[in-house]
């Protein structure tokens, strides 16, 4: 076998998903190239053979985005892991697709800089990854998700073509390629280069621990903190049973009779600082809320440390897990949590709430076992309860996970036809033959071609009692 | 033809695509001359106006197109919020009296000074409802801060010039605005210090929200150029001391003078400095450390800089071919992007108006163009020249 060709039936078992644990399936084959040429020449066999293709970077999705296909190739990015140029005087990075992203703060933090969208992966998530996702993270509330952080990819397109969009500037004249690129979930093309914008280091960081007794009232004091104008680097949210598991985990020193609490980090210089956690304090007290501070940098990494083991922690306690994703408007935050409460009860399954409260981005954890007859079936109704109820009050499916397959059939709650129709045909100028990461994001693929028509569906025109010209 | 309702966007793409006459989206018609001059039938979407919903505690605001940007400062102004993108007003600049138009804004991806610290506009537009060339409605985006559903078809439609769809509806992020701010304006200091003081505080933990330069007067050379580098910082009264205090350091043997506000920031802003000269005027996005030697390849007649050097505004002598291949030819090389925002009307048709011409992406553009407008009857050949595919 050559070199980076797994076909062996062990071999493929190691490819066969991602973190969407309930979903598993061998390639036809998988190919791990070393270079852009030849992530080039397999996109140009898959077009001229006809074979669907599958990106994928290290597995980390959790909305299957790399889930293979039993009659197409995997193409594995995680070899090409170079990172090929450090630029200090223009703030960026530009790094192959395999690179990790906590590999890129490794490159520059020794010169004062970071790269600042941090999913929770990021030791062993790829940049290629992220881009394909738009992945998120803590920090996402003030500092954005990876398209904002994003200059320039290559891209390899469907059939070898490879084409540079953006590069290391701010601002692009004619089409922003680059911004439609980035969270296309491997639809579109294959990153095989991103150059990445890098920031300063704050100079300090403050991280607050405000406790509630209810789940309203730190509902409240995230709207809150928000209305006041106030926008702290980070500000995260855990319920009674998620602190439970972490606390049993990997002992932050969370208070253990608390209903809710929320970790807030505020970061900058240090009377920006100063003044943020003054005003964030003195709006938890005003609801209710007990305030402690990190009171050294242990302990802040400590409570930190426990914010991002909570899926592992949460893990320990059931056999299964389904981690949602919606995003809602913050407001909503109280209604929701009760109505999901609600609905917990309906299906018969635990769940517990850590999420990124600070831009309403929801991570309820549903517990089950794959063992129970039925138990995987009631936690995904359950799952899609909870995201077709973030659409009602305004919100969205997924706010950084992405759509994948675990939400692809839920895309009709949130689009309608016309919405779905227009998003296809995007994907149709890239991907005629509809052979990139197919089965993904879209419920059904429609065919492409339909030039110079007015849109006509099953014999009906849109807005039928307009009067035709 | 005017259209006030979605239904009346999607009654006047019926007429083009039975006339199979393409339309020329205009509002208040700003920037009518920026992008190459088009035939086709004017639809004035001015009457799509007005703000639809604005939830300051959420920091999002929903409106029509047509709202003027003026009109939605004021109203955002009451809750202390403010668009992070810092508009730009550039009615004067193009020659036009009237208010610029947020679809106007958003269809060229206009930004100021700001930009630098906050993104442009692209960053802030959630979410989007408009009507294609299919004369379909459509909604992209969402009207949250976080979403990754569905392809990204805002960003996309961000700076497309009106050239995919007719936008019905936008969504935007906004932020608060900050209580003060202050403008540090160093003096006579030549092109290459000015512009490596600008990169050097964009690279610290300062957060800037403007670095700009404005040489002593429009020239092409930088060496001898001397000019004024202008800083800006907000933030509340004791932030705002505490950022100028960190930054002396960076300005020791600098003739420097402290302002409050940032007035100083308004003609790089709005172009007011190339308004009445008559040459051809381009922005160019380059990366900040070449914006020197850009500079240097391409010779313009003058130039002004921001967002620490990766934004030029650059004036060549009108219709001079040279210069234009000059500029081409330097913005390959310096890895930047230059689009012409103004040119001589007796040459505008003949070209494009982005620089450098990427070949390996006409496909790739042509085919984005045809997934929402195959006939192209929306701003046919504003942008790029634009195909027919009539079934």
């Amino acid at each position: 076998m050559p070199d980076g060709v797994v076909s062996d039936d062990a071999g493929l078992a190691a490819y066969d998903g991602d973190a969407l644990t309930a979903y598993r399936q061998k390639a036809l084959v998988c190919v791990l190239p070393k270079t852009r040429e030849q992530v080039s020449e397999i996109l140009d066999y898959a077009l001229k053979e006809c074979v669907p293709i599958v990106p994928r970077g290290a597995g980390t999705s959790l909305s299957g985005g790399a889930l293979p296909r039993a009659d197409g190739i995997l193409l594995g990015l995680g070899r090409m892991n170079r990172i090929i140029e450090v630029d200090l005087e223009n703030r960026c990075v530009v790094a192959e697709p395999g690179v990790t992203n906590l590999a890129i703060t490794r490159a520059v933090e020794q010169h004062g800089f970071y790269y600042a969208p941090d999913p929770s992966s990021q030791i062993a998530c790829t940049i290629g990854g992220n881009v394909a996702e738009n992945s998120g993270g803590l920090h996402c509330l003030k500092y954005g998700l990876t398209t904002n952080n994003l200059l320039g990819v290559e891209l390899a397109l469907l059939g070898g073509k490879r084409v540079r969009l953006g590069g290391r500037q701010n601002g692009h004249a004619g089409l922003d390629l680059l911004g439609v690129a980035a969270g296309s979930e491997g639809l579109l093309g294959v990153v095989v280069e991103a150059t990445l914008r890098i920031l300063p280091k704050p100079p300090l960081a403050r991280t607050l621990l405000l406790s509630f007794g209810s789940v309203p009232a730190a509902g409240k004091c995230v709207g809150d903190i928000i209305a006041e104008g106030i926008v702290p680097a980070v500000m995260e949210f855990m319920d009674r049973r998620c602190i439970a598991a972490v606390e049993e985990h990997s002992h932050p020193g969370y208070p253990a009779d608390a209903e809710a609490l929320l970790l807030i980090e505020a970061d900058g210089l240090r009377a920006e600082v100063d003044d943020a956690v003054l005003r964030i304090r003195a709006i938890a007290l005003r609801i209710g809320a007990t305030v402690i501070e990190a009171g050294s940098e242990g302990e802040r990494d400590r409570y930190w440390a426990g914010r991002k083991a909570a899926f592992p922690a949460m893990g320990r306690l059931a056999p299964d897990m389904l981690c949602m994703d919606g995003t809602i408007p913050r407001r909503t935050l109280p209604e929701v949590l009760a109505k999901m409460a609600v609905l917990a009860q309906g299906y018969g399954l635990g769940f517990c709430n850590v999420f990124h409260a600070g831009d309403g981005n929801l991570h309820p954890l549903i517990i089950f076992d794959v063992m129970k007859p039925g138990e995987l079936e009631r936690a995904e109704a359950f799952g899609a309860d909870i995201l077709r109820l973030c659409v009602e009050v305004g919100g969205v499916l997924t706010g950084e996970h992405g759509v994948g397959v675990e939400k692809r059939d839920l895309m009709p709650v949130m689009f309608g036809e016309e919405d779905l129709a227009q998003q296809q045909r995007l994907k149709c100028a890239f991907d005629p033959g509809r052979l990139l990461n197919p089965g993904k994001v879209f419920p059904t693929l429609s065919a492409c071609v339909e030039d110079g028509h007015m849109h006509v569906k099953g014999g009906r025109v849109p807005y039928p009692n307009l009067p035709r010209l | 033809m005017r259209a006030e309702q979605e239904s009346e966007v999607v009654d006047a793409l019926r007429w083009a695509h039975d006339k199979r006459t393409p339309l020329e989206i205009v509002a208040n018609g700003t920037k009518r001359a920026f992008g190459n001059t088009i035939l086709g039938e004017p639809l004035d979407v001015s009457g799509l106006a007005g703000i639809v919903s604005y939830e300051p505690e959420e920091l999002i605001v929903t409106a029509r197109p047509g709202t003027t940007l003026s009109e939605l400062r004021a109203v955002l102004s009451e809750k202390k919020q403010q668009l992070g993108f810092e508009p730009p007003e550039w009615a004067p600049f193009f020659g036009a009296s009237a208010d610029s138009t947020l679809g106007g804004i958003l269809s060229v991806d206009a930004a100021g000074p700001g930009r630098v610290r906050y993104g442009g506009a692209r960053d802030h537009l959630l979410g989007i409802r408009a009507v294609n060339g299919f004369g379909a409605g459509f909604r992209a985006g969402g009207r949250v801060v976080k979403n990754v559903t569905g392809f990204d078809v805002p960003k996309l439609i961000c700076g497309s010039f009106g050239t995919l769809c007719i936008l019905t509806e936008v969504t935007l992020r906004v932020f608060p605005k900050p209580a003060l701010s202050a403008t540090l304006a160093v003096r006579n200091v030549s092109a290459p210090e000015g512009l490596a003081l600008l990169r050097r505080v964009w690279a610290s933990p300062l957060e800037s929200s403007g670095l700009s330069y404005l040489p002593d007067r429009l020239s092409p050379a930088t060496a001898s150029t001397t000019g004024t580098a202008l800083i800006r910082f907000d933030g509340a009264q004791e932030p705002l001391a505490e950022k100028l205090a960190l930054a002396r350091p960076l300005l020791q043997g600098m003739e420097t003078d402290t302002h409050d506000g940032d007035e100083h920031f308004a003609p790089v802003a709005d172009g007011s400095l190339f308004r009445d000269l008559s040459l051809d005027v381009w922005r160019v996005y380059v990366p900040p450390a070449q914006a020197l030697p850009f500079l240097d390849e391409a010779a313009p007649a003058g130039w002004i800089a921001d967002w620490a050097g990766g934004l030029l505004w650059v004036g060549l002598e009108t219709g001079d071919a040279t210069a234009r291949t000059r500029l081409a030819r330097a913005a390959a090389r310096s890895g930047a992007q230059a689009i012409r925002m103004r040119g001589d009307p007796k040459t505008r048709n003949r070209s494009g108006i982005v620089e450098p011409e990427d070949a390996g992406l006409h496909t790739v553009l042509a085919a984005v163009k045809r997934a929402f407008d195959p006939l192209a009857l929306l701003n046919r050949d504003r942008l790029y020249d634009d195909e027919v595919h009539d079934a």
